[in-house]
């Protein structure tokens, strides 16, 4: 089966006698507890059958004047497409979790703004390979061993000591910084837009502020290098993407140097792609203005009481959201649809019990990269995302 | 902290007197770090009053040694996440299944040394690994690459 706990949709996981093999502690606890604490139908508290807890939902969509749509970073590539159609219908907002996650980043791709590639290339011929403001041992752990730094390639067969130039960017020497040994450079960083600056005065032969010149030396004489970037990096630039994108650019014209995000939810950069193909944005919506600004993502439309109504979808807002932002769903109406009892869900006004993307259900999901996975669920569940967002969307 | 063969030659009788068959007590210390002889088989440290002290202090540096397997690995399952960059940089896993691990997906062949069960390290076939057997050399590429030192040897 494919494992849907981050963005690395490892598709190796087996099941023997009842053990989860090859999937990590993450995927394991995201795979083996699906059963637990399962959410309920629930209308304003009650328990009701699914009929009647869709029926609110459409009731209470149709009556709101700024309606938001927002989650939708678990759920597959098609219940997104719905999810975009129904956000269009009702004239709202749309938003996931890469508004203050590494949305920026996946847009310049889709753009083409800067170079990308896939991780089976990366693997096959990757040589410099950078981990920027990204802890993968917490965040996705095997993507270190099943795509970039361990696994032998095509081109690149001799392992990692040899083969693999590794270099780790973060504020504090984090596990993945402990791997930096042989062949290898861990920078403590202070400064991200500095580190930029120090990057490319070192491609072009100047002398750098910190110690990269090394790494510079070690990408010229590749054919292949790559850039893993988190929200260390993200924050890092504090707002200033257009330099990184820009130095990615120049740095291309010393040595072939691409950019992947890592580190996020199972099908974030598919929301993104899904929403980029309907409307040209990849998120914070606005279906009224018909663009996308930072004032629409969710969080910013809460704190300045923009919406009266959200339909959250496979997200537990009141949880992850800061308390400033998350008081505020106390004040609007809440659609919530999700598998799992979340604390959103228990204080919802409408709660609809889903299904696992993946584990009980099937359908598309985008990995970081952009290869598109098949999902292989485990069980078969009648009721799933695709089919509680189709009978809203065909309510309204 | 390893053990080393001078920490337990340090508590032996250091009499060499050769009744465990072996020349020297430091010869029997090393065979005792690599489970070639017991502890029993110094037959002084048992007999002799004077060295109940040091026996006892014996038994306890000796501990490790039960929970290690022939190789003289430990796995703490309680540090490991389940990265499996274990699994993939091992040589003999690379030359042994150059399809599955050696490419950085779960091992496809039947008896891997190790493999990821329900999220944690566990030891399938110690008897593929490097350190087993006659020609065993120290390899310790496994522990090297263990961001949280979940791996660990008898020796350090």
């Amino acid at each position: 089966m494919i494992c849907t706990g981050c963005s690395c949709l490892c598709e190796d996981i087996e099941i023997q006698d009842s053990k989860i093999l090859n999937a990590c502690e993450k995927g394991y606890k995201h795979i083996s507890r699906f059963k637990e604490s399962k959410a309920k139908n629930r209308v304003y508290g009650k328990e009701v059958d699914l009929d009647k807890a869709i029926e609110s939902a459409v009731e209470i969509l149709k009556s709101a004047k700024s309606p938001a749509i927002y989650g939708l970073d678990t759920t597959t590539v098609e219940a997104q497409r719905i999810a975009v159609k129904i956000a269009e219908k009702l004239n709202g907002y749309i938003d996931d979790n890469s508004s203050f996650c590494l949305g920026e980043f996946v847009e310049a791709i889709l753009r083409k703004k800067i170079p990308s590639a896939t991780l089976d290339e990366v693997r096959d011929y990757a040589y410099v390979l950078v981990y920027w403001g990204t802890n993968p041992y917490h965040s996705i752990p095997r993507h270190m061993s099943k795509f970039t730094y361990y696994p032998r390639g095509k081109k690149r067969n001799r392992g990692y000591d040899e083969d693999r130039f590794l270099v780790v960017i973060d504020v504090r020497r984090s596990e993945t910084a402990k791997l930096a040994k042989k062949n290898a450079k861990f920078i403590k960083v202070e400064d991200d837009l500095e580190l930029v600056d120090s990057f490319e005065r070192a491609l072009e032969g100047k002398a750098p502020k910190y110690d990269v010149a090394e790494i510079a030396r070690e990408m010229k004489k590749a054919d292949f290098n790559a850039i893993f970037g988190g929200l260390g990096l993200k924050y890092g630039l504090r707002g200033n993407y257009e330099k990184f994108f820009s130095f990615l650019n120049k740095a291309n014209k010393f040595a072939p140097l691409y950019f992947i995000p890592a580190g996020f939810h199972s099908n974030m950069r598919g929301f993104n792609e899904t929403l980029f193909e309907e409307v040209g944005e990849v998120n914070k919506f606005s279906f009224i203005e018909k663009r996308s600004d930072p004032n629409f993502s969710f969080p910013e439309l809460l704190k300045n009481k923009k919406i009266d109504v959200a339909l959250i979808v496979g997200t537990d807002p009141m949880s992850s959201l800061p308390f400033d932002v998350s008081e505020k769903l106390y004040e609007i109406k809440k659609v919530v649809l999700d598998p799992r009892e979340t604390f959103t869900a228990k204080n919802a006004e409408v709660s609809i019990s889903s299904a696992f993307s993946g584990i009980e259900c099937g359908g598309e999901m985008v990995r970081s990269d952009g290869v598109r996975v098949k999902l292989e669920p485990i069980e078969k569940a009648e009721i799933d995302d695709v089919y509680i967002l189709r009978r809203i969307l065909e309510g309204l | 902290m390893p053990l080393t063969p001078m920490e337990i030659y340090k508590l032996l009788p250091k009499t060499n007197c050769k009744k465990c068959g072996e020349q020297t007590c430091m010869s029997f210390a090393f065979k005792l770090l690599n489970r070639e002889k017991k502890l029993e088989d110094c037959k002084p440290l048992f007999e002799e009053k004077k060295y109940e002290v040091q026996l006892k202090k014996l038994r306890e540096i000796l501990k490790p040694l039960e929970k290690a397997t022939e190789t003289g690995l430990i796995v703490k399952s309680e540090l490991c996440n389940g990265c499996g960059n274990c699994i993939v940089a091992c040589p003999v896993h690379v030359e042994k299944d150059p399809h599955g691990a050696g490419i950085g997906r779960g091992p496809r062949i039947r008896d891997p040394i190790y493999r990821i069960e329900n999220g944690k390290l566990v030891i399938v076939n110690m008897h593929l690994c490097r350190r087993y057997g006659k020609n065993r050399i120290l390899c310790v590429v496994c522990r090297e690459n263990c961001p949280t030192d979940a791996i660990s040897f008898l020796e350090g």
